[in-house]
């Protein structure tokens, strides 16, 4: 079960926060096909957010073919995404590098920056995924 | 509707102003059982003590020393006043709780409004909180003012302090205008409380309206049933005479003339005399309510009073409909 | 169910003799379908309280009409519930008796559960007496008493003035669950915008007595236009709410007619940034469904 986190602060609207989280869970594999996604009350008892913009999220993830309403059950994961599951050897390899890179005397903004500056490289002009075009 | 909803079927109101005003219950409770013993006890011990006492006087002869218990007598009047004074305090108190507890505090901390956005209408909401207390006013009152007669009659007759039943005092105290002014009281209370926003100022108007409405009636009163007229010839040189509620007085002339309100004030019986036959009169008249008018003048009274409680009544709930509700056909 | 949850035509209310008589309201007008969650924003003394009291029934109109959930405010009595801005309870009553009477007086649609859960949210003691709490253990208890009622439409005078911030995130939590789970339209105010952007999607801007603003938010973010361009720019035809001229530059917030020139910097403007521009601008025009031509052309 994923536990949405609204930063009101943040300037990105919120239903893009939600839609953003889905999918961050989606990627790590915290959600996987079949599971079910908290229902709008759910989320509105824990957030405080209107229940429109949580529906507005899932119409969204819905549209992405992400997740699949079913009337009177609720919403589910319809698949997953990107390949960086628990299985994948990456995510360990991303840590053996940064336990690497700490050891070397890199602080967090050193490892940050220089993270950045790699996807930057690999992945130009491309805009991050979840921010609506 | 789900199994979740486990409310009653029917607006339970009655018993919710029982708990809100249940200081207000436990006082008046006890207030009309205390008025209630004392007047038993002046109509049973006090008053028997004193009516001996005063056969005893009245046995002594003009001479010599008499022994009789003259505190007897003393007590009986004195607190056969305080009991009196004390009933008639009953429509002001009514109508100062009614103006500043039962509605003006309500009007004024904002639960009124409350009270009014449950599931029940405003009008419905004053109703029920009117006639609890109209019940429980009448019931008390009507007890204080049957026990305050039956107090009054213990005396009449037997102890010759007593007060006439013309005594206005006692005319009020022990008759049903006083239940029908604690009842007025009531419902001017509530008057005021909803129109002013101070339970303060509605107690104070609820006492004023009552009072003037009190003072109103007691102009009436003798003007509401057909006098008795008396005369008495001159020659008896008494003065004019017939016992009970006075509404003229005066003198009648050889001609038949009758002059009201010719008191003669003059020191001596001689001038006394000459003033009246410079007018020429020959008797004494008065037109006066002897005591078989008493019954008659309480009901009309009482019935007036009524209906001006009625009329306030009317006044009240159409203000609180008016102000709370869009007219009827104004709405789409 | 009507798709209509307040509809007000031409709504006015004064207060006061001839003479000495103000206007708390003046030919408001303005369409709130149900199952919004609507944020009645304005600054104090703007006519908010005696709009939500003439949408409870609690005063009647001077002029105008107000129909609530279909019919008079009147007859919509036992399907609204009200929280008045100073939160009124009977002081003398404990927790419990305020709910036993809120069951008592709601005959047919009390849901205890729903009450009981607003209550206990606060860890309060249902013995307790009203006289001896705080405010926002007030606000509870009054929150509890009108979702209790399980109202249709629920109008709130300032709800969250007295809490404190987690209370107010919590119960905030509770009112969005209620309007999810039962699709009850919730209309709240507030002087603070803030407060109400993330949970309502629907204003009602209101200023010196009259609608200002009126509509979905979402729509009147994008009904908007910051733009920046070079002073003595010709911004017409757009309509001008607020325009500020800083050196060879004027910053404005127009409402656009058409499509605004692409060297305008521009950008939507926040909801905060929205509401401050129309209460600075009392001669702006006003923006609510009755005059929205303008928008749609």
């Amino acid at each position: 079960m994923v536990e949405y986190r609204i930063d009101r602060h943040s300037g990105v609207a919120t239903y893009v926060q939600i839609v953003q989280q889905t999918k961050q869970a989606l990627r790590l594999g915290h959600l996987e096909p079949g599971d079910k996604l908290p229902t709008a009350r759910e989320v509105v008892e824990a957030t405080a957010i209107n229940p429109n913009t949580v529906l507005k999220a899932y119409r969204e993830l819905e549209r992405e073919g992400l997740v699949e309403a079913r009337r009177g059950l609720g919403t589910f994961v319809k698949r997953g995404l990107g390949t960086a599951t628990a299985d994948s050897p990456l995510p360990g390899e991303l840590d053996t590098w940064v336990a690497k890179a700490r050891e070397a005397g890199l602080d967090r903004d050193d490892v940050a920056a220089l993270f950045t500056a790699v996807l930057e490289k690999h992945f130009l002009n491309q805009h991050s995924q979840g921010e609506p075009s | 509707m789900s199994a979740a909803l486990t409310a009653p079927t029917r607006v339970h109101l009655t018993r919710w102003v029982v708990r809100l005003h249940r200081p207000a219950l436990y006082l008046w409770t006890a207030l009309i059982l205390a008025l209630a013993a004392a007047l038993l006890w002046l109509a049973g011990p006090l008053a028997d003590a004193a009516a001996e006492a005063w056969q005893r006087y009245n046995a002594c002869a003009d001479m010599g020393p008499c022994a009789y218990d003259q505190d007897a007598i003393l007590r009986y009047k004195d607190y056969y006043e305080y009991a009196t004074y004390a009933v008639l305090a009953v429509p002001f108190l009514v109508a100062a709780w009614s103006g500043a507890s039962l509605i003006g505090r309500e009007v004024e901390n904002g639960t009124a409004r409350l009270a009014w956005t449950q599931g029940l209408s405003p009008v419905r909401w004053l109703a029920t909180k009117l006639a609890l207390p109209a019940l429980l006013v009448t019931v008390g009152t009507g007890a204080l003012v049957a026990l305050h007669r039956h107090a009054w009659v213990a005396g009449d007759g037997r102890i010759d302090t007593a007060k006439s039943w013309s005594d206005f005092a006692t005319f009020y105290a022990s008759g049903p205008v006083v239940v029908a002014l604690a009842l007025t009281g009531l419902v001017a209370g509530a008057l005021i409380g909803l129109r002013r926003a101070s339970s303060f100022g509605a107690l104070g108007g609820g006492l004023c309206v009552t009072a003037f409405l009190w003072f109103g009636i007691h102009l009436l009163i003798p003007h509401l049933w057909s006098t008795v007229t008396k005369v008495t010839p001159m020659a008896h040189n008494v003065g004019p005479s017939g016992n009970g509620i006075s509404v003229t007085q005066g003198v009648i002339t050889a001609t038949g003339a009758r002059i009201a309100d010719a008191h003669c004030t003059a020191d001596t019986t001689a001038q006394c005399q000459a003033y009246y036959a410079d007018l020429d009169a020959v008797s004494w008249f008065n037109d006066y309510h002897p005591a078989a008018h008493y019954w008659p003048l309480q009901w009309i009274a009482t019935g007036i009073l009524l209906a001006v409680t009625a009329l306030l009544t009317v006044v009240t709930f159409r203000g609180l409909r008016r102000r709370t509700t869009t007219p009827e056909g104004a709405a789409v | 169910m009507t798709d209509t949850a307040i509809e007000a035509d031409a709504l006015a209310k004064r207060f006061g003799r001839l003479g000495r008589a103000t206007w708390a309201l003046r030919d408001c007008s303005f369409r709130l379908p149900a199952g919004r969650v609507c944020a009645v924003v304005g600054p104090n003394g703007a006519g908010k309280s005696t709009l939500l009291a003439l949408a409870a029934g609690l005063t009647a109109p001077t002029g105008g009409t107000v129909t609530v959930l279909g019919t008079t405010p009147g007859a919509a009595r036992a399907r609204v519930g009200f929280v008045a801005q100073d939160k009124p309870l009977y002081p003398q009553l404990s927790i419990a008796e305020t709910l036993r009477m809120g069951a008592d007086l709601n005959p047919g649609h009390w849901d205890a559960a729903a009450a009981q859960r607003v209550v206990a949210g606060g860890d309060l003691d249902p013995k307790k007496r009203i006289r001896s709490l705080s405010g926002g253990q007030r606000t509870r208890v009054a929150l509890a008493l009108a979702l209790g009622k399980r109202p249709e439409l629920l109008l709130m005078d300032e709800p969250m003035a007295d809490l404190d911030p987690l209370a107010r995130h919590e119960l905030m939590g509770v009112l969005m669950a209620q309007a999810a789970e039962h699709g009850t339209t919730i209309v709240m105010s507030s002087h603070v915008v803030a407060e109400l952007e993330d949970s309502c999607d629907h204003l009602l801007l209101i200023g010196e007595g009259r609608v200002r603003l009126a509509g979905e938010i979402d729509e009147l973010l994008e009904g908007h236009a910051r733009v920046s361009a070079p002073a003595q720019s010709d911004l017409s035809p757009h309509t001008v709410i607020e325009s500020r001229t800083t050196g060879r530059q004027v910053s404005a917030l127009v409402r656009p007619v058409g499509t605004l020139r692409a060297d305008w910097q521009g950008g939507t403007p926040s909801l905060e940034e929205l509401v401050l521009s129309y209460l600075r601008n009392p001669e702006a025009p006003a923006l609510t469904p009755a005059k929205s031509e303008e928008f749609s052309a």
